[in-house]
């Protein structure tokens, strides 16, 4: 997928004027966040469960090599085949030889977000072979080339008008309709087709279990089980970071994905995959391909500050709280993960000289970290991205700013040389106040008046008044005691 | 020798020190492990219900046959296919079939996959298999498929039925997946857990049916 992770703040301008997407953004992530506190209800104990979660994750991060290797071990007894790519061409790589081996010119895909990380539909592409998503949103946001608007909804803010004509264009459909669930029935009609002929399925995977060595997806639309049923051959892509050690803990990542993701207690297909299917089986992939993919895990991992980011679970969950992400949408992240989830994910995974605006673009409420049922510390990453891209010094802006704040240092640790830089400032500044306010000034400090205003200082401060006052009184009075 | 991105990538992992494993805290048990017979059976009614499934309670064989007839005349059934598994065998579907003007078949009466596959995208108005267990906790099936549990059976025809023995009704996903992936036993290739129809919410968030899989769901519980 394009990175357009430097263009945030004009993406966000024009979606900020774009009605549509404003009033969705209103109305769908509160309705979303509140029937995921019904449903965490029906735990027990809620936050317990959550804790839980945290604690699986957590683990699962710290054991990541011996998981993997426990569930290669499993998965290849079960007569899968486990291969693993370095980096994003490297993946694609494997999956496209896998598909030319097989004389393959059609493929249909399940959603995955570590193959929209790959552009593997963009390799398909430009190597003859045609992929079908299948997921009705990842469907109309390929043919529309855009990124994920919503994790869960990527296309759930485009008009029914625009997936109209899109239909009418690209997926056979006769008669023109506005109604989503005809729409949606349209899109049925043409995938069904693909899923009866074609002979090779693509898959993400939610969670792997180390103990078994089986691959588990969640799903509400069935497509994923098509693609797990219909083809001779299933490749499915993992990240490195899904492995969780037993069935349980996956059964448990289940219900908090589902209820954190769609307030759901469960979606409507869950289905596991232990090796290709059995000899006998009549339907199911005669062969079945993991591939492991870390495009930059590994280096994250490294990364002791940065390594808990590999705890999430893609649920989305702090998309739907969070103050930004619910007046700008998912376009200007600029890729395959938006909100605060791709705030954090984005520059672990592009670094963070080209996605400052991402995690800039933060009030550090922590309603995020609050919420994440994998226990993401949101704003402790955002601050340590700060201060890594402070450290890099690659900015121009880097430099001046290290000044003006070892000035401001200095000058704010003693009295006398405060209080002359503040008389020195206080008539400058006052020169750009219009009716009692600074709304904009030049130079450096042109950004920060951009969306904040400041009241013009008095013409007197308060201790020169107050030191007047005094004097005032005491001479009035004759002197205090 | 160039490193395989393999031996690479565990190396670099294993480079640095171990992270200490989190203490994980102690769930108060499930409360759906303190409901009685009963109270499993309202639960999952009420649970898959809420998805649109459809509940239907037999006592035996004849009031599930019963149950089919009815569902076949509403719904003008006229060519369904079946799964195998014990449940559905004792039901002798063929039989049923034959008395009621349905063209029963399964995925054995095909001379291969492409056959068997035309069959049940197109030709199917509904599959009928066995479960191996109901969960309560949210209105769920759970099934190990196999060579008598073909998995599009319950996913490509517009319509599911499944037939399951008021015996393998368990309180959590736990009791039904632990008898699969427990010690001892042949592992199924697949598992899949089905609660209600295939759906959707993803144009304006409508939310709707049927979007690649069956639009509805009965479940028959028997005994």
């Amino acid at each position: 997928m394009k990175v357009n992770t430097r263009n945030f703040v004009q993406t966000a301008e024009r979606e900020m004027q774009n009605q549509y997407a404003r009033a969705f953004l209103a109305l769908m992530p509160p309705v979303i966040a509140a029937l995921r506190v019904q449903v965490m209800g029906s735990f027990p104990d809620p936050e317990a469960a959550q804790e839980l979660g945290r604690a699986i994750r957590a683990e699962a991060v710290a054991r990541m090599p011996d998981l993997l290797e426990e569930f290669e071990r499993n998965a290849v007894a079960a007569g899968a085949r486990v291969l693993w790519a370095r980096d994003a061409s490297e993946a694609n790589e494997l999956v496209l030889s896998i598909a030319r081996e097989r004389n393959v010119t059609e493929v249909t895909k399940g959603k995955s977000m570590i193959s929209e990380e790959t552009g593997l539909n963009e390799a398909f592409k430009n190597n003859g072979i045609e992929p079908f998503e299948t997921d009705l949103g990842e469907f109309i946001a390929q043919q529309l080339e855009r990124p994920p608007f919503h994790i869960v909804g990527p296309a759930i803010n485009v008009p029914v008008e625009e997936i109209c004509d899109l239909f009418m264009k690209k997926a056979g459909m006769e008669k023109a309709t506005t109604d989503p669930v005809e729409l949606g029935y349209a899109a049925r009609l043409f995938l069904r087709d693909k899923f009866r002929r074609v002979r090779m399925g693509i898959t993400g995977v939610n969670v792997a279990v180390a103990e078994t060595g089986a691959i588990v997806n969640v799903e509400n639309e069935g497509n994923i089980r098509f693609n797990k049923s219909s083809p001779l051959t299933q490749v499915s892509l993992m990240s490195i970071e899904k492995v969780v050690p037993t069935m349980n803990d996956a059964l448990h990542l289940v219900r908090l994905l589902c209820r954190n993701c769609t307030g759901q207690g469960i979606s409507a297909y869950v289905s596991i995959d232990r090796g290709p299917k059995m000899k006998e089986e009549f339907d199911g992939p005669e062969e079945l391909f993991i591939i492991i993919v870390d495009n930059g895990r590994s280096r994250i991992y490294e990364d002791v500050k940065m390594r808990q980011v590999l705890r999430c679970i893609r649920c989305g969950a702090c998309l739907n709280l969070c103050p930004i992400y619910s007046k700008i949408g998912g376009y200007p992240y600029g890729w395959a993960y938006s909100g605060p989830m791709g705030q954090v994910l984005n520059p672990a995974l592009l670094g963070v000289d080209d996605t400052s605006d991402l995690f800039n673009a933060c009030t550090l409420c922590g309603t995020c970290r609050e919420i994440c049922p994998a226990g993401v510390d949101h704003p402790e990453l955002f601050l340590y991205y700060r201060e890594l891209e402070a450290e890099g010094k690659k900015m121009s802006s880097g430099r001046w700013e290290a000044r003006f704040f070892k000035l401001w240092g200095t000058a704010a640790a003693h009295t006398g040389l405060w209080r002359f830089f503040y008389r020195l400032v206080r008539p400058v500044v006052a020169r750009y106040g219009k009716e009692g306010k600074i709304k904009a000034m030049p130079g450096p400090f042109e950004g920060w008046f951009k969306t904040r205003d400041l009241p013009v200082p008095a013409r007197r401060t308060f201790r020169d008044r107050w030191r007047k006052s005094m004097s005032e009184k005491n001479l009035s009075r004759g002197g205090m005691e | 020798m160039e490193e395989s991105a393999r031996e690479e990538i565990l190396a670099r992992l294993r480079k640095v020190p171990k992270e200490e494993t989190p203490v994980r805290p102690v769930l108060p048990p499930a409360r759906e492990l303190s409901l009685d017979k009963e109270g499993l059976v309202s639960l999952f009614t009420e649970k898959l219900s809420r998805e649109t499934g459809v509940v239907y309670r037999a006592a035996d064989r004849d009031e599930a046959l019963d149950h089919l007839t009815e569902i076949a005349r509403t719904e003008n059934l006229k060519r369904v296919m079946t799964s195998t598994d014990d449940t559905i065998l004792s039901l002798d579907l063929p039989a049923w079939g034959d008395r009621n003007g349905v063209a029963v078949s399964t995925a054995a009466d095909y001379v291969d996959r492409e056959e068997y596959k035309r069959a049940v995208f197109d030709e199917a108005d509904a599959g009928i298999t066995g479960a191996d267990f109901a969960v309560a906790e949210t209105g769920t099936l759970v099934t190990a498929h196999s060579e008598r549990q073909p998995r599009l059976l319950s996913l490509a025809p517009i319509l599911h039925i499944a037939v399951v023995g008021i015996d393998r009704l368990v309180p959590v996903y736990e009791e039904a997946l632990n008898a699969f992936y427990g010690d001892g036993g042949r592992i199924p290739a697949h598992v899949t857990l089905i609660t209600g129809p295939s759906m959707t919410a993803d144009i304006r968030a409508t939310s709707f049916k049927g979007m690649h899989g069956p639009r509805r769901v009965m479940v028959i519980l028997l005994g």
